[in-house]
């Protein structure tokens, strides 16, 4: 499936994003090898979305380079090399679990079998049940599957567990790191400190629009010589809204 | 897009509610008019005419216009995350406009020959269903363009307005030809005018190319808008 052997999953330079006065996103440099599970933290208004949208090509940058496995995002989207899961909601009520997952599997070229990305996301019990009769884990976890179901290396999930109760967002993270398990590459963008502490191989830490921290969470924790990653977060990004 | 394509079809021959009221609206606003017009000397074709334009026109509205829900909840956005082009997601939903679009056209053309009686050539059945339903395409594309604009909440209003100017300044109703002036100016701008030419056509003869020309500009243009106004937004998210 990979093009250009050897590219890394995700690389990212330059790149810029103003909307109106804004300036989103101020200079991003990022290379995400094959493999990783990279957090992407920040507060709200980091550059977190635009950043994740311009990777997956729902947002053109200003400037800067972006390549997915060496291909354009576009390109990569077209190819199923990526599987994205956006911030908001995208279900339609009067339509079932396994109809949706098997539309989106059937615009793929090569797709994972239905059944196996219902499994995977852990939603197999719910394959005939319409999403108008889901809860917002459940949903979660059926936009997971949407998201896995082209059989993609790259995985992008923004703020997968906003939305969750504890529980959700705990089951929603077991059935992610097995999929990451399977040798794939993860980047998740959250504000909860503790489950980029728990799921990532590796901490990107964004604040107005820019990368002020990127390493392992022991290395991040290190370079601030502070006590946890909540303290880390809290020096670099001088924002005190942000610890939730 | 052909898998699209079958998805959205299959989701709308499921809508039974949909369909049946697709259908019954107009067939039942024929059976009214028809009893009240015949008795003053319009002819059942005529009112056939006008009543099957409105059903395929609301119909095809109806389906593109809905389409704001999906755009609200960000449906659309996630079809950007698979190989879908904007440009196939979009012909999916015409075509399922042009889908709903025929039964109420068909059905009003039955109705009309049981039970009012009104005998045409085969050219003329031709004309009066597939020509009107054919000359359809703008108004799903106008649906789009709408559900393109609006949002879920000001939806019914957006489309109720629409089809409202469409119908009755548009002549389906009451002839053009009783209008006062200015009226009847403003008529002969909307498309629903041309198309009921059209239907009109069909039973008492009259200039149908003129009014297949005027209607293939319309989607011409309306489709232009729609693709515009689709890759703007795409911009935008």
């Amino acid at each position: 499936m990979d093009i250009h052997e050897g590219a890394p999953a995700l690389s990212v330079a330059g790149l810029r994003k103003t909307y109106g006065e804004t300036r989103a996103v101020d200079g991003v440099d990022l290379v995400v090898g094959r493999g990783e599970v990279v957090a992407l933290l920040g507060p709200n208004g980091a550059g977190k979305s635009s950043t994740i949208d311009m990777i997956v090509g729902l947002a053109r940058p200003d400037a800067g380079e972006i390549t997915v496995f060496g291909v354009t995002p576009r390109e990569a989207v077209r190819k199923g090399m990526v599987g994205v899961m956006p911030q908001e909601g995208a279900l339609l009520d009067d339509v079932t679990v396994g109809e949706t997952v098997a539309l989106i599997a059937s615009l793929h070229s090569a797709p994972l079998p239905v059944e196996e990305a219902l499994r995977r996301a852990g939603v197999a019990g719910l394959a005939g049940r319409r999403a108008a009769r889901l809860s917002g884990g459940q949903k979660q976890r059926v936009r997971f599957a949407m998201a896995l179901v082209s059989g993609p290396g790259l995985l992008v999930l923004d703020e997968p567990t906003a939305a969750l109760d504890v529980t959700a967002r705990r089951e929603f993270w077991r059935s992610m790191h097995a999929f990451a398990a399977t040798g794939r590459t993860v980047l998740f963008s959250t504000h909860y400190l503790d489950e980029a502490e728990a799921y990532a191989d590796r901490v990107v830490l964004m604040h107005a629009g820019r990368i002020v921290a990127d390493g392992p969470v022991s290395a991040v924790m290190a370079e601030v010589g502070a006590l946890g990653l909540e303290d880390a977060f809290l020096r670099l990004t001088g924002d005190s809204e942000a610890v939730r | 897009m052909t898998a699209y394509l079958t998805f959205e079809i299959r989701r709308t021959l499921r809508d039974a509610k949909f369909l049946l009221f697709a259908v019954a609206l107009p067939v039942g606003l024929y059976l009214l008019m028809a009893g009240r017009f015949i008795d003053q000397g319009v002819p059942a074709s005529y009112v056939m005419g006008g009543v099957a334009v409105f059903g395929a026109i609301k119909s095809a509205l109806d389906v593109g216009a809905r389409t704001a829900v999906e755009r609200g909840i960000g449906w659309q956005r996630q079809l950007r995350l698979t190989p879908l082009s904007g440009g196939g997601y979009l012909l999916a939903k015409a075509s399922v406009a042009m889908v709903v679009a025929l039964p109420p056209v068909a059905g009003v053309s039955l109705v009309a020959a049981l039970v009012s009686g009104v005998r045409l050539s085969p050219g003329g059945w031709a004309l009066a269903v597939l020509g009107v339903w054919a000359g359809t395409v703008p108004f799903a594309l106008l649906g789009l363009l709408i559900g393109q604009f609006a949002t879920a909440q000001n939806l019914q209003a957006y489309q109720g307005a629409v089809v409202l100017v469409l119908s009755f300044v548009g002549g389906l109703f009451i002839p053009v030809s009783t209008f006062p002036q200015a009226l009847a100016t403003v008529a002969k701008v909307l498309p629903s005018y041309w198309l009921a030419q059209v239907g009109h056509a069909a039973a008492l003869g009259g200039d149908r190319w003129r009014a297949a020309l005027v209607l293939a500009l319309y989607a011409l243009v309306l489709g232009a808008a729609v693709v515009v106004r689709y890759r703007r937004d795409t911009a935008r998210a």
